[in-house]
């Protein structure tokens, strides 16, 4: 329980840290009349506005301003939609997680059963070819291997629509929701791959591992009970840490694919110079972070006890 | 250690970077990565020479040839062995361009990070204290977030433009440095040779810079090989997202964003060389680190 409160209360500071960052980035570095007006606004509307931000005061009373609209989740209108930022982001947020968690099962999927495999017959000319293919998976950029997919299975072969994104759940949104998510999928599924196969290369050593075998247990049972169970934990939980990646990358998959997502937001914020919009996502985006790593660290503290008991002494 | 003690004397004196180099060559993948990175190098260094079009010479460039196919002469003579791009640019001298900024952009900001990085890990390490308590919390706060984000709100927090690139590229990096370099660093600083330093009471900077920095310097090297192909990475997703480098500099992500609209209608090599020539140069660099990483760490067992 100590444990617990202490990850809340590092969270929180983080939060505040970050709050400041984010303040210093758009009031301070940047010029917030440049920032949080748009071109298009008269002199007497800036003035107004200004004083509406209460840009006239002085700073520590300027960050204390921001952080109380930012607690109300008034973060800005958009300059393009005219809408609360906050709003038009949660309205793509539903989009961004279908990807993030389509993705997230491919890569275990796919990831654990190769790694194991190749963990299990290290010298196997197919572990090789799929310890070779891990090393693709992490030098490729994503972008270049979204269009790769698109050119192939796409244009070439014809068989999955290269944009957009269907109804959830039906037949249409799974044929459109393919090709992203095995995109944004393949770094990470190359690095569950790599996990597995290190988990499984231990475990296979191990006295539990040699007891099951010695009392005639099937290598099937081994292999997918035993083994299985000992490899999960670990590569769940960084998984699970990775999971804010796969979100923070769907940037990439969402501009390739066209995919109505967050991500596809920012960039499209950014290069049109949508301040408010950018400022909502960097919000939002650092609190989901904060939040899966606090609920990872928790869990993980409650599966491996050896975690709680090293911070306390610490 | 005492079996390597017992057998030094009897080898052949062999310099420490002699050895490296042996080590290095006597595995083939690497080898090949190596004299992959070398060509790409090269073909960087001296694309002016090498390329048969000057591609952002207005004079030079015709839309006469916008999207030609590999292989297909241009109208200024010379064959087009891979294509030419909406423009009417050779792709293959388009591409050699590309791999200069990419690879100037890239290294450039991976030896700044380099320098600022290796600068704070060794005073934190040196100094310790709250300064050292200060900067961990920075580095791990920094690097819970994935790179390409941090690097995003940087962008758009600085806006466009090549220096601005460079800056979001280097705050994104100098943590990687600072880690490994302190990490390194304190476990040295706890050996004879820096406490004899101490004794003989020499000034705080000549026993950083004299005898800890050139003890670390192995694994800035793995770190530094890795990074520099990151940024690379990095900066091409940048650039292809069209928030990285302007227009005016058309780095490898550009000209892959650049053929993305004529994919869709077949028009394949705008992007696909271009990509090619970064996948090339990513992955050799990341197999020369891997390398690299093998032969320096002695923790690792060979």
């Amino acid at each position: 329980m100590v444990f617990v409160i202490r990850r809340i209360i590092q969270s929180l500071v983080v939060v505040l840290v970050m709050s400041l960052v984010v303040f210093v980035g758009v009031h301070v570095v940047g010029d917030p009349v440049h920032i949080l007006i748009s071109d298009d606004m008269t002199q007497e509307e800036i003035d107004r506005f200004i004083q509406r931000l209460g840009l006239d005061r002085p700073v520590h009373e300027q960050y204390f301003h921001f952080l109380a609209n930012a607690v109300r989740g008034d973060l800005g209108n958009s300059f393009v939609h005219g809408e609360p930022a906050l709003k038009l982001i949660l309205h793509r947020m539903p989009a961004t997680l279908e990807l993030a968690f389509a993705a997230f099962l491919l890569a275990i999927v796919f990831g654990i059963p190769l790694g194991m495999y190749a963990g299990l017959k290290p010298e196997s000319p197919a572990s090789r070819a799929i310890m070779a293919g891990s090393i693709l998976g992490f030098s490729l950029p994503t972008f270049w291997v979204g269009l790769m997919l698109i050119m192939v299975f796409a244009v070439m072969l014809g068989w999955l629509p290269s944009t957009g994104r269907g109804d959830f759940l039906t037949w249409e949104g799974l044929r459109h929701l393919a090709l992203p998510a095995f995109n944004l999928a393949l770094f990470k599924m190359a690095l569950v791959t790599r996990l597995a196969r290190a988990g499984t290369r231990e475990a296979a050593l191990q006295d539990y591992v040699k007891f099951a075998r010695a009392k005639g247990l099937s290598p099937s049972r081994v292999v997918l009970v035993h083994v299985l169970k000992n490899i999960l934990v670990p590569v769940v939980t960084v998984l699970g840490l990775e999971l804010g990646g796969l979100i923070a990358f769907s940037v990439v998959t969402e501009t390739v694919f066209a995919w109505p997502g967050m991500g596809k937001l920012l960039i499209d914020s950014i290069q049109r110079l949508d301040r408010p919009v950018v400022v909502a996502y960097l919000v939002i985006t650092v609190l989901m972070f904060i939040v899966i790593n606090l609920i990872v660290d928790i869990v993980y503290s409650m599966l491996d006890p050896r975690v709680r008991l090293k911070e306390a002494r610490a | 250690m005492s079996a390597a003690a017992q057998t030094l004397p009897l080898a052949k004196a062999e310099t420490p970077f002699r050895r490296l180099a042996r080590e290095f060559f006597s595995n083939g993948v690497a080898t090949a990565a190596f004299a992959v990175l070398l060509t790409i190098i090269f073909l960087a260094l001296f694309a002016p020479l090498l390329a048969p079009q000057n591609p952002y010479d207005l004079a030079k460039v015709t839309v006469l040839d916008a999207r030609l196919a590999p292989g297909a002469h241009g109208s200024a003579g010379f064959v087009m062995w891979l294509g030419a791009d909406g423009a009417g640019r050779d792709m293959w001298s388009a591409m050699l361009y590309g791999l200069r900024i990419s690879l100037g952009v890239g290294v450039a900001s991976g030896a700044i990070a380099l320098a600022i990085g290796t600068a704070i890990g060794l005073a934190a390490a040196y100094r310790g204290g709250w300064f050292d308590a200060l900067i961990m919390r920075l580095v791990d706060l920094q690097l819970s977030f994935p790179a390409i984000l941090v690097a995003l709100i940087l962008v758009a927090i600085l806006g466009r433009g090549a220096d601005k690139v460079m800056i979001a590229l280097i705050l994104v990096q100098w943590a990687y440095y600072a880690r490994t370099v302190r990490g390194s660093a304190l476990v040295e600083r706890r050996k004879e040779y820096i406490e004899a330093a101490h004794c003989l009471a020499l000034p705080a900077p000549r026993i950083v810079f004299r005898h800890l920095l050139p003890n670390v310097v192995a694994p800035m090297i793995v770190v530094g090989t890795l990074q520099t192909a990151h940024a690379i990475s990095l900066e091409a997703t940048l650039s292809f997202l069209g928030v990285g480098l302007p227009l005016t500099e058309p780095s490898l992500g550009l000209l892959i964003a650049n053929g993305f609209e004529y994919m869709l209608s077949g028009k394949y090599w705008i992007s696909f060389y271009p990509g090619l020539a970064l996948l090339a140069t990513i992955m050799s660099i990341n197999l020369v680190g891997d390398r690299l990483r093998d032969i320096l760490n002695p923790r690792l067992e060979r």
